[in-house]
């Protein structure tokens, strides 16, 4: 983006956080639901870790890097690009349409579109989250591990981004399209957090090969925790996650444009 | 004749989900997916483990999976037919509900029970596969069967009342989209959906009791599974009761409180 882009964009951002403030207890309950959705997770977590000791072979402190990692990378897609989520009932309400005839390329002006209050409390979980799971860790938190888990952070962000782009650029055709999004995210916050290998060889081949779950945070975690060798897929593949992260989301941003294109209105 | 009025009534958001059948093929295919990963989730959990909190693989493996079954019996999308209290606060045409003959709290009931009818008939025909299919154990007895039942009616008759709140909200506040987000997450956790409230410790049990979330489904699922015996039913569906009772008189006074703030566009 070019200089003056990114002022108009920071400015529309500073609108819209005002914006936000308009309703104030709206405000502070959706600062309170990103923080409480991502407080169920670990409770789900915690519950299970207590019960069900060594959750498929792993140490609690190794699965505690799955929900954390997943987390934070969750918290920064919705910070940053979330709005692709829920583009259905925008495109049922004809915005997209008052976008096309904007100088401002659609997908920006979307992802302008509201300021996500939410993702304040998703990342004050997660930050937390990610600290209680390092503290607890048991690793030698090498510079080439640091790196690695920062990398994995940003490709389970951009990995989460180019799935619900695919389901975006699918509303653009069929706008109840917007059910399969929700039903992703519900997806993967249910089963992004866990070792996979807990679950049978063909369900998680299905949340490996068939929606890519697996590699926004198990297949990092388990690489950075030595269990790398046990996931089922070659190793090589695994380390890639970040890596693939960012192709799927240059996949679907060609998708996005090419979806564009096509698009045609809600009236036909 | 108003039975008449009350059945076209309760069968404008079914008949909605009819005339989309590939929002119905969405429906079948997340319901299968969800069941089946979640059967393999406790069925993996339970790998060495034999019992733990007093329940067997068998009676967590079931309990989830109707977990599942019974989350399909409110899952209406309302907002694709934009007829949620919060659409019409937003659009301003909430005023409509009070210039038709059907007053908007009867209005609101009925569409509500027709979704809960259709959603009944998902969750019936998932239970009758899965029964069939041994995912899931069938009751221990006829008398268990005939006091579940009647427990999962009163779970879902608290879990209406829970929702109108919610929705009655957004008389005083315009917008309910936080306080929803909430709800649905205490009714996950506190009712038992993430997990049965019985691996949970023990004070998170007790203060759950004071809450209605655990009478909309950790109650009837725990008497199904057996975790709650009959010879104590009968104390756990008196407390769901008095929940229908409190939760009723209260809605009914918020419904009267509303009517008085709704104004027609420009007041």
């Amino acid at each position: 983006m070019p200089v003056n882009a990114v002022r108009i964009a920071w400015r529309i951002t500073r609108l819209n956080f005002r914006a936000q403030l308009e309703y104030r207890s709206e405000f502070l309950m959706m600062i309170a639901i990103g923080a409480i959705w991502q407080v169920s997770v670990i409770v789900f977590a915690t519950v299970l870790l207590t019960r069900f000791t060594g959750m498929g072979g792993w140490d609690s402190s190794d699965v505690l890097l799955i929900p954390a990692t997943r987390m934070l990378a969750h918290g920064l897609f919705v910070l940053f690009l979330g709005r692709v989520h829920g583009l259905g009932r925008r495109i049922q309400e004809g915005v997209i349409d008052t976008y096309l005839v904007r100088p401002m390329p659609v997908h920006r002006q979307l992802q302008l579109s509201y300021f996500p209050t939410n993702a304040i409390g998703d990342l004050t979980v997660a930050v937390g989250l990610m600290a209680g799971a390092l503290s607890r860790s048991d690793l030698d938190w090498t510079a080439g591990r640091i790196s690695y888990l920062v990398v994995a952070v940003l490709g389970g962000l951009l990995l989460e981004a180019a799935l619900f782009t695919a389901v975006a650029c699918a509303s653009l055709r069929f706008p109840a399209a917007d059910y399969w999004g929700r039903w992703l995210e519900e997806l993967l916050g249910t089963f992004g957090s866990y070792p996979l290998n807990v679950l049978p060889r063909a369900v998680g081949g299905l949340l490996t090969y068939g929606l890519p779950l697996a590699f926004v945070a198990y297949f990092p975690a388990a690489v950075l925790t030595g269990h790398g060798h046990d996931t089922g897929v070659p190793y090589w593949l695994a380390a890639a996650s970040p890596l693939l992260g960012a192709l799927a989301y240059l996949g679907s941003r060609r998708l996005w444009q090419f979806s564009l294109k096509h698009y045609t209105g809600v009236n036909g | 004749m108003a039975a008449i009025h009350a059945w076209r009534a309760a069968r404008v958001t079914p008949l909605g989900e009819l005339h989309t059948p590939p929002r119905m093929t969405a429906a079948l295919l997340r319901l299968t997916v969800q069941i089946v990963l979640v059967a393999s989730l406790w069925h993996g959990l339970y790998q060495n483990t034999g019992t733990t909190a007093g329940l067997d693989r068998d009676q967590a493996v079931t309990y989830a999976v109707l977990a599942v079954l019974a989350s399909r019996l409110r899952e209406l999308d309302q907002y694709a037919g934009r007829d949620t209290v919060l659409q019409h606060m937003h659009f301003g045409t909430i005023i409509y509900w009070y210039l038709r003959p059907l007053k908007p709290q009867r209005y609101y009931a009925l569409r509500a029970f027709g979704e809960q009818l259709y959603g009944l008939v998902w969750a019936l025909g998932g239970y009758a596969v899965c029964l069939a299919s041994g995912v899931v154990e069938p009751p221990k007895s006829a008398a268990v069967a005939g006091v579940f039942a009647l427990s999962l009616l009163l779970g879902q008759w608290v879990l209406y009342y829970v929702m109108l709140v919610i929705d009655q909200l957004c008389f005083w506040t315009l917008r309910n989209g936080a306080a929803m987000l909430i709800l649905i997450f205490a009714q996950n956790l506190l009712a038992g959906v993430y997990a049965p409230l019985w691996f949970f410790p023990d004070w998170f049990i007790t203060l759950s009791t004071f809450l209605p979330f655990q009478a909309t489904l950790s109650v009837p699922l725990s008497i199904y599974i057996g975790r709650i015996e009959l010879s104590d039913a009968a104390v756990q569906l008196a407390i769901q009761a008095a929940w229908v009772l409190a939760l009723a008189l209260f809605t009914r006074l918020l419904w009267r409180r509303a009517a008085r703030r709704v104004v027609s566009q420009g007041g």
